[in-house]
Protein backbone atom coordinates (compact mmCIF):
# COMPACT_ATOMS: atom_id res chain seq x y z
CA UNK A 1 0.00 0.00 0.00
CA UNK A 2 2.29 2.74 0.84
CA UNK A 3 6.66 2.56 1.87
CA UNK A 4 6.31 2.67 5.79
CA UNK A 5 9.13 0.37 7.35
CA UNK A 6 7.84 -2.76 8.42
CA UNK A 7 8.89 -5.04 11.29
CA UNK A 8 7.61 -3.37 14.28
CA UNK A 9 9.06 -3.86 17.52
CA UNK A 10 7.55 -6.15 20.36
CA UNK A 11 7.89 -2.77 22.48
CA UNK A 12 5.62 -1.06 19.59
CA UNK A 13 2.96 -4.22 19.03
CA UNK A 14 2.75 -4.23 23.26
CA UNK A 15 2.32 -0.35 23.72
CA UNK A 16 -0.50 -0.55 20.73
CA UNK A 17 -2.21 -3.36 22.82
CA UNK A 18 -2.25 -1.75 25.90
CA UNK A 19 -3.79 1.76 24.19
CA UNK A 20 -6.73 -0.63 22.38
CA UNK A 21 -10.09 1.14 23.79
CA UNK A 22 -12.99 -1.21 24.73
CA UNK A 23 -15.22 0.17 21.84
CA UNK A 24 -12.36 -0.84 19.79
CA UNK A 25 -13.42 -4.58 20.50
CA UNK A 26 -17.01 -3.82 18.97
CA UNK A 27 -17.70 -3.75 15.61
CA UNK A 28 -20.63 -2.12 13.83
CA UNK A 29 -22.71 -3.77 11.48
CA UNK A 30 -22.75 -1.88 7.98
CA UNK A 31 -26.58 -1.48 6.72
CA UNK A 32 -28.14 -4.12 5.05
CA UNK A 33 -28.04 -2.37 1.90
CA UNK A 34 -24.39 -1.66 1.12
CA UNK A 35 -24.10 -5.26 -0.01
CA UNK A 36 -26.74 -4.78 -2.44
CA UNK A 37 -24.86 -1.74 -3.91
CA UNK A 38 -21.87 -3.36 -4.28
CA UNK A 39 -23.28 -5.80 -6.19
CA UNK A 40 -25.18 -3.29 -8.25
CA UNK A 41 -21.65 -1.15 -9.09
CA UNK A 42 -20.14 -4.47 -9.78
CA UNK A 43 -22.57 -5.07 -12.47
CA UNK A 44 -22.39 -2.15 -13.72
CA UNK A 45 -18.68 -2.06 -13.68
CA UNK A 46 -19.09 -5.62 -15.84
CA UNK A 47 -22.10 -4.29 -18.49
CA UNK A 48 -19.46 -1.66 -18.84
CA UNK A 49 -16.67 -3.96 -19.76
CA UNK A 50 -19.14 -5.47 -22.15
CA UNK A 51 -18.38 -9.53 -20.42
CA UNK A 52 -20.76 -11.78 -20.34
CA UNK A 53 -22.80 -11.89 -16.46
CA UNK A 54 -24.03 -15.12 -14.88
CA UNK A 55 -24.02 -13.72 -11.64
CA UNK A 56 -27.79 -13.61 -11.26
CA UNK A 57 -30.63 -11.23 -11.88
CA UNK A 58 -30.25 -6.96 -10.92
CA UNK A 59 -32.67 -7.11 -8.39
CA UNK A 60 -35.03 -4.50 -8.51
CA UNK A 61 -34.51 -1.10 -6.39
CA UNK A 62 -36.73 1.83 -5.13
CA UNK A 63 -36.17 4.87 -7.89
CA UNK A 64 -34.00 6.83 -5.56
CA UNK A 65 -31.41 4.41 -5.66
CA UNK A 66 -31.24 4.75 -9.00
CA UNK A 67 -29.09 7.94 -8.98
CA UNK A 68 -26.62 6.61 -6.67
CA UNK A 69 -26.20 3.37 -8.65
CA UNK A 70 -25.58 5.32 -11.63
CA UNK A 71 -22.40 7.40 -9.60
CA UNK A 72 -21.42 3.93 -8.45
CA UNK A 73 -21.60 2.54 -11.38
CA UNK A 74 -19.62 5.21 -12.75
CA UNK A 75 -17.01 5.13 -9.96
CA UNK A 76 -16.47 1.42 -10.22
CA UNK A 77 -15.59 1.86 -13.80
CA UNK A 78 -12.73 4.43 -12.79
CA UNK A 79 -11.91 2.41 -9.89
CA UNK A 80 -11.33 -0.28 -12.55
CA UNK A 81 -9.40 1.96 -14.82
CA UNK A 82 -7.00 2.83 -12.05
CA UNK A 83 -6.76 -0.53 -10.79
CA UNK A 84 -6.54 -1.76 -14.42
CA UNK A 85 -3.69 0.90 -14.89
CA UNK A 86 -1.60 -0.04 -11.64
CA UNK A 87 -2.02 -3.88 -12.25
CA UNK A 88 -0.25 -3.74 -15.57
CA UNK A 89 1.92 -1.24 -13.54
CA UNK A 90 3.20 -3.92 -11.62
CA UNK A 91 3.23 -6.60 -13.50
CA UNK A 92 5.47 -5.30 -15.38
CA UNK A 93 7.98 -5.32 -13.13
CA UNK A 94 8.14 -8.60 -11.07
CA UNK A 95 10.59 -8.93 -8.14
CA UNK A 96 14.47 -9.47 -9.32
CA UNK A 97 17.05 -11.30 -7.58
CA UNK A 98 20.19 -8.84 -7.79
CA UNK A 99 21.90 -10.79 -4.45
CA UNK A 100 21.79 -13.56 -2.86
CA UNK A 101 23.88 -14.69 0.41
CA UNK A 102 24.55 -18.10 1.87
CA UNK A 103 24.63 -17.75 5.68
CA UNK A 104 26.81 -19.61 8.16
CA UNK A 105 27.61 -20.21 11.76
CA UNK A 106 31.02 -19.16 13.28
CA UNK A 107 30.94 -21.33 16.28
CA UNK A 108 33.92 -18.83 17.61
CA UNK A 109 31.83 -15.90 18.34
CA UNK A 110 27.81 -16.86 17.69
CA UNK A 111 25.32 -18.19 19.93
CA UNK A 112 25.33 -22.25 20.25
CA UNK A 113 21.93 -22.26 19.02
CA UNK A 114 23.01 -21.51 15.47
CA UNK A 115 25.28 -24.44 15.63
CA UNK A 116 22.93 -26.63 13.14
CA UNK A 117 21.07 -23.66 11.62
CA UNK A 118 21.43 -22.43 7.82
CA UNK A 119 20.22 -20.03 5.78
CA UNK A 120 20.05 -18.54 2.22
CA UNK A 121 19.01 -14.99 1.32
CA UNK A 122 18.31 -13.60 -1.74
CA UNK A 123 17.95 -9.85 -2.19
CA UNK A 124 15.15 -9.17 -4.26
CA UNK A 125 14.19 -5.80 -6.22
CA UNK A 126 10.80 -4.47 -6.91
CA UNK A 127 9.64 -0.66 -8.44
CA UNK A 128 12.66 0.40 -6.82
CA UNK A 129 11.80 -1.35 -3.43
CA UNK A 130 14.24 -4.14 -2.06
CA UNK A 131 13.73 -6.48 0.06
CA UNK A 132 15.64 -9.72 1.61
CA UNK A 133 13.80 -13.04 1.52
CA UNK A 134 15.00 -16.11 3.59
CA UNK A 135 15.29 -19.27 1.16
CA UNK A 136 16.00 -22.89 2.22
CA UNK A 137 16.04 -22.03 5.63
CA UNK A 138 16.26 -24.01 8.65
CA UNK A 139 16.19 -22.05 11.61
CA UNK A 140 15.85 -23.06 15.37
CA UNK A 141 13.23 -21.69 17.77
CA UNK A 142 14.57 -19.35 20.20
CA UNK A 143 13.96 -20.08 24.23
CA UNK A 144 10.62 -18.37 25.44
CA UNK A 145 10.96 -14.63 26.01
CA UNK A 146 12.85 -14.51 22.72
CA UNK A 147 13.05 -14.19 18.65
CA UNK A 148 14.80 -14.41 16.00
CA UNK A 149 15.64 -11.05 14.21
CA UNK A 150 17.28 -10.24 10.68
CA UNK A 151 19.82 -7.83 11.03
CA UNK A 152 21.56 -5.71 7.48
CA UNK A 153 25.10 -4.87 8.35
CA UNK A 154 27.31 -2.39 6.98
CA UNK A 155 30.78 -3.53 7.42
CA UNK A 156 33.77 -1.38 7.42
CA UNK A 157 36.74 -1.48 5.33
CA UNK A 158 38.67 -4.52 8.04
CA UNK A 159 34.83 -6.46 7.90
CA UNK A 160 33.60 -5.10 11.49
CA UNK A 161 30.64 -3.89 12.10
CA UNK A 162 30.42 -0.06 11.31
CA UNK A 163 26.15 0.31 11.62
CA UNK A 164 23.31 -2.01 11.28
CA UNK A 165 19.51 -2.04 10.81
CA UNK A 166 17.07 -4.49 11.83
CA UNK A 167 14.91 -5.72 9.51
CA UNK A 168 12.62 -7.24 11.66
CA UNK A 169 11.57 -10.59 13.67
CA UNK A 170 11.02 -13.60 11.71
CA UNK A 171 9.36 -16.40 12.08
CA UNK A 172 11.73 -19.80 12.63
CA UNK A 173 9.11 -22.01 10.78
CA UNK A 174 8.34 -19.30 8.23
CA UNK A 175 11.08 -16.56 7.72
CA UNK A 176 9.92 -15.07 4.77
CA UNK A 177 10.51 -11.71 3.10
CA UNK A 178 11.57 -8.32 4.87
CA UNK A 179 11.87 -5.05 3.42
CA UNK A 180 14.42 -3.16 3.74
CA UNK A 181 13.99 0.62 4.42
CA UNK A 182 13.93 3.22 1.52
CA UNK A 183 16.98 4.98 2.74
CA UNK A 184 19.26 2.14 3.21
CA UNK A 185 21.36 0.95 0.38
CA UNK A 186 22.34 -2.63 -0.08
CA UNK A 187 25.21 -2.31 -1.56
CA UNK A 188 26.79 -0.92 1.53
CA UNK A 189 24.27 -2.86 3.95
CA UNK A 190 25.51 -5.87 2.68
CA UNK A 191 25.74 -8.70 5.55
CA UNK A 192 22.88 -10.41 6.58
CA UNK A 193 23.12 -11.18 10.10
CA UNK A 194 20.24 -13.78 12.04
CA UNK A 195 20.45 -13.37 15.74
CA UNK A 196 18.77 -14.07 18.86
CA UNK A 197 16.95 -11.39 20.78
CA UNK A 198 15.37 -11.94 24.14
CA UNK A 199 12.19 -9.28 24.64
CA UNK A 200 13.98 -7.39 26.97
CA UNK A 201 13.27 -4.01 25.38
CA UNK A 202 16.77 -3.22 24.16
CA UNK A 203 16.20 -2.39 20.41
CA UNK A 204 19.73 -2.86 19.99
CA UNK A 205 21.51 -6.08 18.37
CA UNK A 206 22.20 -8.56 21.08
CA UNK A 207 25.24 -9.84 20.65
CA UNK A 208 23.95 -13.16 20.11
CA UNK A 209 24.25 -13.91 16.05
CA UNK A 210 23.52 -17.32 15.19
CA UNK A 211 24.07 -16.88 11.21
CA UNK A 212 25.70 -14.39 9.05
CA UNK A 213 26.82 -13.43 5.59
CA UNK A 214 27.46 -10.99 2.60
CA UNK A 215 25.45 -10.72 -0.04
CA UNK A 216 26.94 -11.35 -3.34
CA UNK A 217 25.67 -9.98 -6.78
CA UNK A 218 23.94 -13.01 -9.39
CA UNK B 1 -21.08 -8.50 14.87
CA UNK B 2 -20.62 -11.73 17.16
CA UNK B 3 -19.09 -14.71 14.93
CA UNK B 4 -17.06 -17.67 15.66
CA UNK B 5 -13.74 -16.81 17.01
CA UNK B 6 -11.64 -19.14 15.44
CA UNK B 7 -10.61 -18.85 12.25
CA UNK B 8 -12.35 -19.70 9.63
CA UNK B 9 -10.46 -17.53 7.28
CA UNK B 10 -8.21 -19.11 5.25
CA UNK B 11 -10.41 -20.77 2.69
CA UNK B 12 -12.09 -17.07 2.09
CA UNK B 13 -8.45 -15.40 1.53
CA UNK B 14 -7.39 -18.34 -0.75
CA UNK B 15 -10.51 -18.06 -2.79
CA UNK B 16 -10.87 -14.59 -2.70
CA UNK B 17 -6.96 -14.42 -4.44
CA UNK B 18 -8.14 -16.18 -7.06
CA UNK B 19 -11.38 -14.59 -7.54
CA UNK B 20 -13.86 -17.82 -6.52
CA UNK B 21 -17.10 -17.27 -7.23
CA UNK B 22 -18.60 -15.83 -4.22
CA UNK B 23 -15.47 -14.83 -2.90
CA UNK B 24 -16.15 -10.98 -2.55
CA UNK B 25 -19.60 -12.01 -0.76
CA UNK B 26 -17.81 -14.13 1.42
CA UNK B 27 -14.63 -11.54 2.02
CA UNK B 28 -17.51 -8.84 2.71
CA UNK B 29 -19.57 -11.08 5.12
CA UNK B 30 -16.71 -11.65 7.27
CA UNK B 31 -14.88 -8.18 7.26
CA UNK B 32 -17.64 -5.66 6.19
CA UNK B 33 -18.00 -5.20 10.02
CA UNK B 34 -14.39 -3.91 10.54
CA UNK B 35 -14.15 -2.09 7.43
CA UNK B 36 -17.29 -0.36 7.91
CA UNK B 37 -16.65 0.10 11.69
CA UNK B 38 -13.45 1.74 10.59
CA UNK B 39 -14.96 4.29 8.45
CA UNK B 40 -18.05 5.00 10.74
CA UNK B 41 -15.40 5.85 13.68
CA UNK B 42 -13.67 8.09 11.19
CA UNK B 43 -16.10 9.06 8.59
CA UNK B 44 -20.08 10.68 8.75
CA UNK B 45 -22.64 7.72 7.93
CA UNK B 46 -22.99 8.39 4.14
CA UNK B 47 -19.68 8.50 3.42
CA UNK B 48 -18.48 5.56 5.75
CA UNK B 49 -21.13 3.66 3.20
CA UNK B 50 -20.04 5.14 0.28
CA UNK B 51 -16.41 4.16 1.78
CA UNK B 52 -17.08 1.02 2.59
CA UNK B 53 -18.13 0.12 -0.79
CA UNK B 54 -15.53 1.82 -2.59
CA UNK B 55 -13.23 -0.25 -0.64
CA UNK B 56 -14.49 -3.43 -1.11
CA UNK B 57 -15.20 -3.24 -5.13
CA UNK B 58 -11.31 -1.87 -5.20
CA UNK B 59 -10.05 -4.70 -3.46
CA UNK B 60 -11.98 -7.28 -5.63
CA UNK B 61 -10.61 -5.46 -8.45
CA UNK B 62 -6.98 -5.77 -7.47
CA UNK B 63 -7.39 -9.20 -5.75
CA UNK B 64 -4.56 -10.32 -8.11
CA UNK B 65 -2.51 -7.65 -5.55
CA UNK B 66 -3.32 -9.87 -2.50
CA UNK B 67 -1.15 -12.50 -1.29
CA UNK B 68 -2.54 -14.86 1.15
CA UNK B 69 0.88 -15.92 2.31
CA UNK B 70 1.95 -12.41 2.99
CA UNK B 71 -0.92 -11.59 5.17
CA UNK B 72 -4.33 -11.40 5.83
CA UNK B 73 -7.10 -10.61 4.33
CA UNK B 74 -8.57 -8.53 6.99
CA UNK B 75 -4.84 -6.47 6.93
CA UNK B 76 -4.96 -5.93 3.25
CA UNK B 77 -8.92 -4.27 3.51
CA UNK B 78 -8.15 -1.83 6.60
CA UNK B 79 -4.59 -0.63 4.76
CA UNK B 80 -6.98 -0.17 1.42
CA UNK B 81 -9.49 1.50 3.91
CA UNK B 82 -7.15 3.44 5.54
CA UNK B 83 -6.12 5.09 2.47
CA UNK B 84 -9.56 5.64 1.21
CA UNK B 85 -10.56 7.31 4.75
CA UNK B 86 -7.36 9.33 4.94
CA UNK B 87 -8.07 10.60 1.16
CA UNK B 88 -11.67 11.82 2.30
CA UNK B 89 -10.12 13.40 5.47
CA UNK B 90 -7.79 15.35 3.35
CA UNK B 91 -10.47 16.05 0.57
CA UNK B 92 -12.77 17.40 3.33
CA UNK B 93 -10.39 19.58 5.23
CA UNK B 94 -9.76 21.09 1.57
CA UNK B 95 -13.11 21.43 1.44
CA UNK B 96 -13.55 23.48 4.71
CA UNK B 97 -10.86 24.89 4.96
CA UNK B 98 -11.94 26.66 1.33
CA UNK B 99 -15.07 27.67 2.74
CA UNK B 100 -13.37 28.39 6.24
CA UNK B 101 -16.53 27.39 7.82
CA UNK B 102 -17.72 24.39 10.19
CA UNK B 103 -14.84 23.11 12.74
CA UNK B 104 -12.27 21.18 11.11
CA UNK B 105 -11.62 19.90 14.75
CA UNK B 106 -14.05 17.44 14.13
CA UNK B 107 -11.88 15.59 10.97
CA UNK B 108 -9.92 13.63 11.92
CA UNK B 109 -6.11 13.84 11.66
CA UNK B 110 -3.90 10.92 9.90
CA UNK B 111 -2.47 9.70 12.95
CA UNK B 112 -5.96 9.30 14.81
CA UNK B 113 -7.24 7.22 11.64
CA UNK B 114 -4.10 5.17 12.03
CA UNK B 115 -4.09 4.38 15.00
CA UNK B 116 -8.24 3.59 15.00
CA UNK B 117 -7.40 1.06 11.87
CA UNK B 118 -4.25 -0.42 14.48
CA UNK B 119 -6.68 -0.79 17.72
CA UNK B 120 -9.16 -2.17 14.75
CA UNK B 121 -6.67 -4.50 13.59
CA UNK B 122 -5.91 -5.68 16.87
CA UNK B 123 -9.34 -6.81 17.74
CA UNK B 124 -9.47 -8.45 14.48
CA UNK B 125 -6.00 -10.19 15.67
CA UNK B 126 -7.62 -11.10 18.72
CA UNK B 127 -10.44 -12.55 17.29
CA UNK B 128 -8.57 -15.40 15.39
CA UNK B 129 -6.70 -16.35 18.54
CA UNK B 130 -7.61 -19.41 20.34
CA UNK B 131 -10.05 -18.86 23.37
CA UNK B 132 -7.65 -19.39 25.99
CA UNK B 133 -4.43 -17.09 24.32
CA UNK B 134 -7.04 -14.36 23.70
CA UNK B 135 -7.88 -14.47 27.34
CA UNK B 136 -4.49 -14.22 28.24
CA UNK B 137 -3.59 -12.01 26.10
CA UNK B 138 -6.74 -9.82 27.16
CA UNK B 139 -5.40 -10.42 30.94
CA UNK B 140 -1.70 -9.24 30.42
CA UNK B 141 -2.32 -6.31 28.00
CA UNK B 142 -5.72 -5.19 29.15
CA UNK B 143 -5.70 -6.14 32.72
CA UNK B 144 -1.70 -5.24 33.38
CA UNK B 145 -2.14 -8.76 35.39
CA UNK B 146 1.63 -11.04 35.84
CA UNK B 147 2.77 -14.06 33.62
CA UNK B 148 2.35 -15.45 37.49
CA UNK B 149 -0.81 -13.96 38.34
CA UNK B 150 -2.34 -15.15 34.48
CA UNK B 151 -1.02 -18.67 35.55
CA UNK B 152 -2.69 -18.62 38.79
CA UNK B 153 -6.26 -17.30 37.85
CA UNK B 154 -6.36 -19.25 35.16
CA UNK B 155 -4.74 -22.41 36.07
CA UNK B 156 -2.41 -22.75 33.58
CA UNK B 157 1.52 -23.94 33.54
CA UNK B 158 3.36 -20.50 33.28
CA UNK B 159 5.27 -21.73 30.68
CA UNK B 160 2.05 -22.45 28.66
CA UNK B 161 1.04 -18.36 29.92
CA UNK B 162 4.42 -17.30 28.28
CA UNK B 163 3.86 -19.33 25.08
CA UNK B 164 0.60 -18.27 24.40
CA UNK B 165 1.34 -14.88 25.06
CA UNK B 166 4.46 -15.23 22.63
CA UNK B 167 1.60 -16.91 19.99
CA UNK B 168 -0.45 -13.55 20.47
CA UNK B 169 1.87 -11.45 19.66
CA UNK B 170 3.26 -13.41 16.71
CA UNK B 171 -0.28 -13.61 15.45
CA UNK B 172 -1.27 -10.03 16.17
CA UNK B 173 2.18 -8.82 13.79
CA UNK B 174 1.14 -11.02 11.27
CA UNK B 175 -2.20 -9.03 10.79
CA UNK B 176 -0.24 -5.62 11.23
CA UNK B 177 1.93 -6.33 8.45
CA UNK B 178 -0.14 -7.06 6.22
CA UNK B 179 -1.82 -3.84 6.70
CA UNK B 180 1.65 -2.01 6.21
CA UNK B 181 2.91 -4.55 4.02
Amino acid sequence: MDDRPVGRTDADLEALLRDVAAEDLELLDPPDDVWAEIESAMQAADNTRDTPQDAGVVPLKPRRRAARRVVLGVAAVLILVAVALSVTLTRAEPAQVIATATLSYDPESFDPLGARARADVELRVREQKHSVAIVGASLPSPEVGADLEVWLIRPDGDGNVADLISLGVVDPADPGTLDIPADYDPATYSVVDISVEPRDGDTGHSGRSILRGPLRDT
Amino acid sequence: MQRPAREPTESVEKAFARGGERALEAAYRQHGSLVFTFCRRTLDEARARDVTQEVFISAWKSRERYDPAKGSLAGWLVAITRNRIIDNVRAERRHSDRRATDDPGEVPVEAQVERIGDSLMIAAALRCLSDRTRQVVKLHYFDDLTHRQIAERMSLPLGTVKSDLRRGLARIRHQLESAYG
